[in-house]
This record gives C-alpha cells, sequence and structure tokens, in this order.
C-alpha cells in the first residue's frame, strides 16, 4: 500500500503537536465505521495501552510523517488523545549515595 | 469435230467447277472452324490475363490484409476457369503466398513482443528502484512539504511502473513478483494506488477474504486497469465506486462508473477482448494502443477469473465486473502466538488482530530503560549522516545501521538499508522487526504469516 492511497495524497498533518515520542491512547468507546484500514489497525493497537508515535509507526510499517496525518485525522475525530512522554525517573547523584554510603561505613 | 471438242471442254470446265467448289466448299468450313477456335482461344487467354490480373490486384492484397479474422477471401472472377488446372494452380499461389504471409506476421508479432517486453522489463526494473529510494526518501524526510512532493512522485512512479507491466504482460511476460496472499480491500486499494485518479475511487462494504498468493498481483494488474478505464471515462468530478461482494462460489469486485457508458460495438469488442481468447497482435492495438481490455483478458484466462463489462452502471456508466473463484480465494487466520515468538514478524495489516495484550507489546518492544530521549531529536537534514545504531543487533540480524559495523569486517552483499535517520537508536529493532515492503512498494499489506511461510530476513535488500 503506498502512503498516498493511506492519506488520501496528504502529506500535512491537520496539527503539529506530535513528535517521535508523543503517547498516543485510543478512546476504546469511538465507533470505528468509516476508518480505512490503517486508521482501524491504528486504533487496534492503542486499545491495549498508550504507544508513542515511533511505536505506531513501526507497526503500521509506514513513514513516521505519514502516521502523524492519519494520527492528527484520529485526534480530529475524536478518536485518540495525547500525551507527552513521561520523563524518566531523576536518578540521585553518585555523590550523594557516595556520602550516604560513607555514612554507613563510617557508623557500622 | 469441233462439236465434240467443244462438249470435252464444257465437260471438263464443269468437272474443274465442280472440283473447285467442293474445295472451296471444304476449305471455307476449315477456315470458319479455324477462326472459331482462334476466337475461343484467344477468349480463353484473355480471361486467364483478367484472373492472372485480379489475383495480382485484388486477391494476393486481400490475402496480405486479412487480419487473420474469418473475412471470406476474393474468390475467381471468371466462373468458366472453375475446376481447370489453371485454376488449381492459382489456388496454389493463393494458399502459398497466405502462409508466407502468416509466417511473417508471426516473426514480425514475436520480435516485437520480444523487444517490447526486454524494454519494458528493464523499465520496470528502473521504476522498482526508483519505488525504493522514494520510500527511502520518505522514511528519511519528516518534513511535510517535502512529503507532499515525494508522495506526488511516488504516485507518478507508480503509474509509470504499472503502464511497463502493462504492455510487458501483453508481451507474454509474467505479472511480477510473487506476493503474500493479501485481504481483497487491500488488492484493490493496492490497485487504486496505480491510477492517475486514486482520490476519485471509493471502496464500500469489507469481507474478510483475501486473495490466495499466487493470484494477487494478477488480479491487482487487472482491477487497476478497470479501475483506470471507469476513471478515464467519466468526468472528474464524479466517484467511481467500488463494492466487494461474497457470492456463492466465489467474490465478486464490482466497479462502477458515472461515465458515458459503451454502445454496442464497443461492448462487443470489449467482451472479445475480455474472453482471453482473442490473439493479441501488439501491432494492431490501435492509435492510441489499447492495452487494457487485452491485458485483464489474458490474465483473466491465465489465471481464472472472469470480467465483465457488459452491464450499465445505476450511474448510466459502465459496471465492470471481476468475479473470483473460490479456488483463488483464501482466509487469513489470525496467529497471536506467532507474534508473541517472533514480534518481527507482527504483521502491519492483518485483518483482523486480536488487541495485543500489555506483554506482548512489552514483548513487541523491548526498550530499556532511557532509551527514549527527552525532547524530540532534532530534524536531520538532508546531508546529515547518521551516526550507527548503539543498541546491540537482534540476535540474527545483521546490524542495520552500515555505520555500526565493526571496523574492518568487510561487508558481504549489498547493505542492509539503515533505519530511518530520525528514529531513536533504540527504535532500530522494532523497525528492522517490521521490515518494509520491497518491491511493489504498493504491495497490499498482507496477513499473518502463518509456520513455514519463508519470512524475510531483516537484512535482505
Amino acid at each position: 500500500m503506498r502512503p498516498y492511497v493511506v492519506t488520501d495524497g496528504r502529506a500535512h498533518p491537520s496539527r503539529n503537536t506530535f513528535d517521535l515520542v508523543t503517547l498516543v491512547m485510543a478512546y476504546g468507546d469511538r465507533p470505528l465505521t468509516g476508518l480505512s484500514p490503517e486508521k482501524r489497525r491504528l486504533m487496534e493497537l492503542c486499545m491495549g495501552g498508550a504507544l508513542s508515535v515511533a511505536e505506531v509507526a513501526s507497526h503500521l510499517r509506514l513513514p513516521v510523517s505519514v502516521t502523524k496525518v492519519l494520527l492528527s485525522d484520529l485526534v480530529d475525530s475524536g478518536h485518540i488523545t495525547t500525551r507527552s512522554p513521561i520523563p524518566s525517573a531523576q536518578l540521585p547523584e553518585a555523590q550523594l549515595l557516595q556520602e550516604v554510603l560513607d555514612g554507613l561505613r563510617a557508623r557500622l | 469435230m469441233t462439236d465434240h471438242i467443244s462438249e470435252v471442254m464444257v465437260w471438263c470446265l464443269a468437272a474443274v467447277a465442280a472440283v473447285v467448289l467442293v474445295l472451296l466448299l471444304r476449305q471455307h468450313r476449315i477456315t470458319t472452324t479455324v477462326r472459331k477456335r482462334n476466337a475461343a482461344l484467344e477468349g480463353s487467354l484473355r480471361a486467364r490475363d483478367a484472373e492472372l490480373q485480379h489475383l495480382v490486384a485484388v486477391r494476393l492484397p486481400a490475402v496480405a490484409d486479412a487480419s487473420g479474422g474469418p473475412a471470406p477471401l476474393p474468390g475467381l472472377l471468371d466462373d468458366r476457369l472453375a475446376g481447370t488446372d489453371y485454376a488449381r494452380s492459382l489456388q496454389s499461389v493463393m494458399e502459398l503466398f497466405q502462409q508466407a504471409v502468416e509466417k511473417a506476421q508471426v516473426k514480425a508479432d514475436m520480435s516485437a513482443k520480444a523487444a517490447l517486453k526486454a524494454s519494458m522489463r528493464a523499465l520496470q526494473g528502473l521504476a522498482h528502484e526508483q519505488q525504493l529510494s522514494i520510500s527511502e526518501m520518505q522514511e528519511r524526510h519528516d518534513n511535510p512539504d517535502v512529503l507532499r512532493d515525494l508522495l506526488e512522485i511516488d504516485h507518478a512512479n507508480s503509474q509509470f511502473g504499472r503502464r511497463a507491466q502493462a504492455i510487458a504482460v501483453l508481451c507474454g511476460s509474467w505479472p511480477g513478483r510473487q506476493r503474500a496472499a493479501s485481504p481483497l480491500i487491500d488488492v484493490v486499494r493496492g490497485a487504486t494506488s496505480r491510477i492517475r485518479d486514486y482520490r476519485r475511487v471509493q471502496v464500500h462494504s469489507q469481507i474478510d477474504i483475501a486473495v490466495i498468493s499466487r493470484a494477487v498481483e494478477p488480479v491487482v494488474l487487472a482491477v487497476a486497469e478497470l479501475l483506470d478505464n471507469a476513471a478515464r471515462h467519466s468526468q472528474p468530478n464524479t466517484k467511481v465506486e467500488v463494492s466487494l461482494q461474497p457470492v456463492h462460489n466465489g467474490a465478486c469486485v464490482v466497479i462502477d462508473d458515472a461515465g458515458v457508458g459503451m454502445d454496442g460495438q464497443e461492448v462487443q469488442r470489449a467482451v472479445a477482448w475480455l474472453s482471453g481468447r482473442r490473439p493479441v497482435d501488439v501491432a494492431r492495438l490501435g492509435d492510441p494502443p489499447q492495452f487494457g481490455f487485452p491485458v485483464i483478458g489474458m490474465l483473466a484466462a491465465r489465471y481464472g477469473f472472469s470480467v465483465s463489462v457488459d452491464t450499465r452502471s445505476p450511474y448510466g456508466g459502465v459496471r465492470a465486473v471481476l468475479f473470483l473463484p473460490s479456488a483463488l480465494l483464501t482466509h487469513l487466520e489470525p496467529d497471536v502466538s506467532h507474534a508473541q515468538q517472533e514480534p518481527a514478524a507482527v504483521p502491519a495489516a492483518e485483518p483482523r488482530p486480536a488487541t495485543p495484550s500489555a506483554e506482548t507489546r512489552l514483548s513487541v518492544a523491548p526498550l530499556h530503560a532511557g532509551a527514549l530521549p527527552r525532547t524530540a531529536p532534532e530534524r536531520p537534514g538532508p546531508a546529515t549522516t547518521r551516526r550507527g545504531s548503539t543498541s546491540p543487533p537482534p540476535a540474527g540480524c545483521p546490524s542495520a545501521a552500515a555505520g555500526s559495523r565493526p571496523a574492518g569486517r568487510p561487508t558481504t552483499g549489498p547493505p542492509p538499508p539503515p533505519p530511518p535517520p530520525h528514529l531513536p537508536a533504540a527504535l532500530g529493532p522494532l523497525r528492522r522487526g517490521a521490515p518494509r515492503p520491497l518491491g511493489g512498494g504498493d504491495r497490499p499489506a498482507h496477513g499473518r504469516l502463518r509456520p513455514g511461510h519463508p519470512v524475510r530476513s531483516c537484512g535482505e535488500p
């Protein structure tokens, strides 16, 4: 399937709120009637939980830029919602850990 | 005495006169017979001359112009010659000439087809290479403006490939690559992607039927030709409606256009072509050559489907019906365990996949902590080169990025395609796990591979 058929010839997503790691989640209660096979597949992918844009593109085997067009359509039609990525946890600094270790060694 | 002499003289004269008279009469009769015979012979000679001229001027040209059809050839000019040796000799000349013409035509047709086939195969190869480059560029560039241009180039290239493919098939070539069994809806959409007015095609009804692998490409090509015909013979502001219908012993692809329709003669000609029984002479396809129906007829005869165009669509145009017998159809079964064993073979578009569980999801996306950058990487320009992926490639898979090869290790064979540069390194395996279809590009996404089905290795070019 060539990408221009998937997007019906459109290359510009209707919104520019996606990057590779934006998480997308599907609303499970939306009807899938009238959606193209790729959008259906996308909805089925996202039903199980949040997926990043890059993962969705990879599963659909479509270029990321093409996937963004589909995603923005689905956001417009209220089928999916987006969330910015969860920041990775702040690791305590090595120096602090070292001080704790030294303190414990001094105590014991 | 003198009386006696004079009497004798008289008798003698009388006798001489009688003899002369008899001789004259006989001579006259002979002359008349000879004259008649001469006249008859002259007539016959003239008739034969005229017959020979008729042979050269009318009968032989008629043989040369005959298009192999059942049209009767002109016979003798003069029926008096019928059954003579002369007429039989003329008939032998006709037959010899006919054989010579047929032989020359077959030879010319074969050499024309061979030349066309070779050039079209070469063009197909180029279109195919170009499609790979376009696909790579679509992966690489994230700019919508660039993507828009790439989509246009991609579309033009698909049409170019289809035209070359159709002519090659008409000249006796195979339709092309073997594809995996695909859902009928994807087959039809694949066909849609190869025509100019793909936006005007609307596919209705989704039936859960797939086309067997052997027939995918021929059906795609036949449907593409029908859709192209429908779109080209109807107004640009009208839609071409496609519906897929399961029937008792197979399935139908019904294509309706709102165009001008075809008159009786056009329908007859189309039916003759679509039957696949009419021999295709590439030199007689009209100007500009009409390849569509001959190609469809050829494919239909070769693969066992059938096409009819002799009904009217509800919109006043033509209704084309492509009937696929059950022998060419199959069902794709979702196979969940397979996906968990081999995340690499997760299909892109199986008909109705089970919703992946969280475990499946995790197994499919083995991301380690910190793999995802906190912010989106800046879009690389076209000139930036990608550094090698830092994540170890999955077992059995060559490293996807050429740059990540250990230095000094010789590369064998063509380098595997690098993942798109804008993907984080950790997504490399994911990308490689879902190899993009190569080749036809407009390949309909296939269903889940069954065990035993050859799975393409990740580095396959």
